[in-house]
């Protein structure tokens, strides 16, 4: 009787208890079929937790090892200690600084190449009229897509040796492990993509404008220089962000273009590689060091992913 | 330039960016050509040897040439390396392109919702996209260290990767492919939202008046007129798949472990002989590849432009 007395109340609270989640869960489901944006904020929720862990996590990991200290092989997820040293000692060992620099005047030198080169196509392309335009632009398309591969091994012996280029001009002097070498393949690669953004926003801006600067007596570069190229300034932003990206994160030129040494303006492709071959077991300088690249990039992408998503959606694939 | 007629002012702005592109693109590919045709001089240092046809060609598919590399995928040596490099660069491509369309059109339908937060769901998903390639493949480098990464026992344990995924064809070919698509699914997001942004929002409003279902507007109304965007997308995405070659490098996996098409090129230029007239057969080879690949693209793309024309 006792034990009657005890199990009933027990299993009919259990029943209730199941009843209560059933009709809670066909009122979620009512909830969201009567109300889809309360389904989509789940969603929401549910898919930037899997973005945190995809994205950040990796990044995280960066962290935990670099905080772990050397010789020490069972990386704790969640660090014992916060020691920091890693990240001053990579500056020490190598001369990191001169690998950062390097990247970043590879990367601003090719934006500008870009901007001003592409400025000039992309406003003969948006705002002119001439024969061959289509073949033209098609042609640009096309070497976008060539594999780098394919162009490297005469790009390397001439820039190992003064070579007669096409014939008609010889290079002045040996341009491997110089800044040269890097610079002019990637700006020829990233070129392409920067001329179809500032074709589509130079060729927004109304005739109207540009003749009026052009009756005031402005020249006609000056008239694209100082009308156009500021009237589109978001597009030129934007193709200025997604070169320098670009150029920061490039692999194939950096790394064969360039000598291992940061005074053969090796860029951090090799400065990063050189703790993962000479350091092999200092995985925390080699986090640290990733890490402490990564920042100018991260930095650019926090301040400029609007820039980045609406340059790239008014632009690029307009045509 | 004040006095000059509109296609010739035109053809002047055009100048500079076509001399950087035929400097750099065109006059290589020319050059590639012409050096294919004679002979690897091992001893002259990578200078190149007589004229000797298509010996090059033939070597490389027939795997005829003892001085290339032997250490690729099978290293019996009976399949040719140029099959090989193809094998890897193709599956390679196919598993990370399907992959990250995937990804990145879901990504790119959550980028198009307006919720709180938005900004920073934005940034996560661009920010794998703008690391340094040396850096992602640093990453999963330090995740699958035999006897250190965090994912290298557990994987072992399941009898998913052996002790030394780094140095195993199977196993770096998944830890490349992983990297691959964890960082550019951002940019194909991007391409793609690009699609979803430009299609009419009226469209929507005819679909609700009519009933439609939340599968039929995503049916008959974004996936036709994202199909074009989306082709683009894949083209670019695939162009850069058969390129693949940092992620090797930088995860540590290495050209001998898993050849893609471009290792192919290094590997006869920096191997033990530099064999500069094989290296340039196979650049062309890897044009002639990537050439069809664009044709099949565009016939795709001319196709559903047609179809969308008359409508």
């Amino acid at each position: 009787m006792s034990i009657d007395a005890q199990d009933h109340p027990d299993s009919e609270t259990y029943d209730e208890d199941e009843d209560e989640d059933r009709t809670r869960i066909q009122q979620w489901a009512r909830d969201w079929i009567e109300h889809p944006n309360k389904a989509y904020a789940v969603m929401g929720v549910f898919g930037a937790g899997v973005l945190l862990t995809t994205t950040l996590f990796p990044l995280y990991w960066l962290f935990a090892v670099a905080m772990t200290p050397p010789g020490q092989s069972d990386i704790p997820l969640i660090p014992a200690t916060f020691d920091f040293s890693a990240f001053i000692v990579i500056f020490q060992r190598i001369p990191f600084a001169r690998y950062m620099f390097n990247s970043l005047f590879y990367a601003v030198s090719v934006t500008l190449i870009v901007l001003v080169v592409g400025s000039l196509a992309g406003y003969a392309f948006g705002r002119l009229r001439f024969k061959g335009k289509k073949v033209l632009l098609f042609s640009l398309l096309l070497i976008s897509f060539f594999p780098p591969a394919t162009l490297f091994l005469p790009l390397f012996q001439a820039f190992n040796q003064q070579i007669k280029m096409l014939g008609l001009f010889t290079l002045p002097v040996e341009i491997y492990q110089t800044p040269a070498a890097v610079i002019t393949p990637i700006s020829a690669f990233a070129m392409p993509l920067a001329i179809f953004i500032l074709t589509t926003f130079y060729s927004q801006i109304p005739d109207g404008l540009e003749d009026a600067a052009r009756i005031e007596g402005t020249t006609r570069l000056g008239a694209l220089f100082r009308v156009v190229v500021p009237l589109s300034a978001p597009g030129v932003a934007t193709a200025g962000i997604l070169t320098f990206i670009t150029t920061y994160v490039e692999f194939f030129f950096s790394f064969l273009m360039t000598g291992d040494q940061a005074s053969e303006w090796a860029p951090i492709v090799n400065g990063v590689l050189a703790f993962q071959t000479r350091y092999t077991v200092r995985y925390d300088l080699q986090a640290a060091a990733s890490l402490v690249a990564i920042i100018p990039v991260a930095i650019l992408v926090v301040v400029a992913q609007e820039k980045i998503i609406s340059g790239l959606t008014q632009g690029a694939l307009k045509e | 330039m004040e006095n000059l007629s509109e296609q010739a002012y035109a053809y002047l702005l055009l100048a500079p960016a076509f001399a950087l592109l035929v400097v750099i693109a065109f006059w290589p590919l020319f050059e590639a050509l012409r050096m294919s045709f004679f002979a690897d001089d091992v001893l002259g240092g990578g200078k190149l040897g007589e004229f000797t046809g298509l010996t090059n060609y033939v070597q490389l598919l027939t795997n005829n040439n003892a001085l290339a590399p032997a250490t690729f995928l099978d290293p019996s040596f009976e399949v040719p390396i140029l099959q090989q490099a193809l094998f890897m660069t193709l599956l390679f491509a196919i598993i990370t392109v399907v992959g990250e369309t995937l990804l990145g059109f879901a990504y790119a339908m959550l980028m198009k919702k307006d919720f709180r937060g938005r900004r920073w769901v934005r940034v996560l998903i661009i920010l794998p996209w703008s690391i340094p390639i040396v850096i992602q493949g640093m990453i999963f480098f330090l995740m699958f260290r035999p006897g250190f990464g965090l994912l290298t026992e557990p994987l072992q344990q399941l009898g998913i990767f052996s002790s030394i995924p780094l140095n195993t064809t199977f196993d770096g070919f998944v830890i490349v492919t992983v990297t691959d698509i964890w960082k550019t699914s951002a940019f194909m997001a991007l391409l793609i939202l690009a699609g979803l942004e430009s299609v009419n929002q009226d469209l929507y409003e005819v679909a609700d008046v009519m009933g439609a279902s939340t599968w039929q507007r995503f049916r008959y109304i974004t996936f036709p007129l994202v199909f074009p965007a989306l082709m683009v997308a894949m083209l670019f995405r695939t162009m850069g798949a058969l390129r693949v070659y940092g992620v090797i490098e930088s995860t540590s996996v290495g050209c001998t472990t898993l050849p893609s098409m471009t290792c192919l090129v290094t590997q006869l230029m920096f191997g033990s002989s530099a064999l500069y007239g094989s290296a340039a057969a196979a650049s062309v080879l890897i044009a002639v590849v990537v050439g069809l690949f664009i044709s099949v693209y565009l016939v795709f793309i001319r196709r559903s432009d047609q179809e969308l024309g008359p409508a």
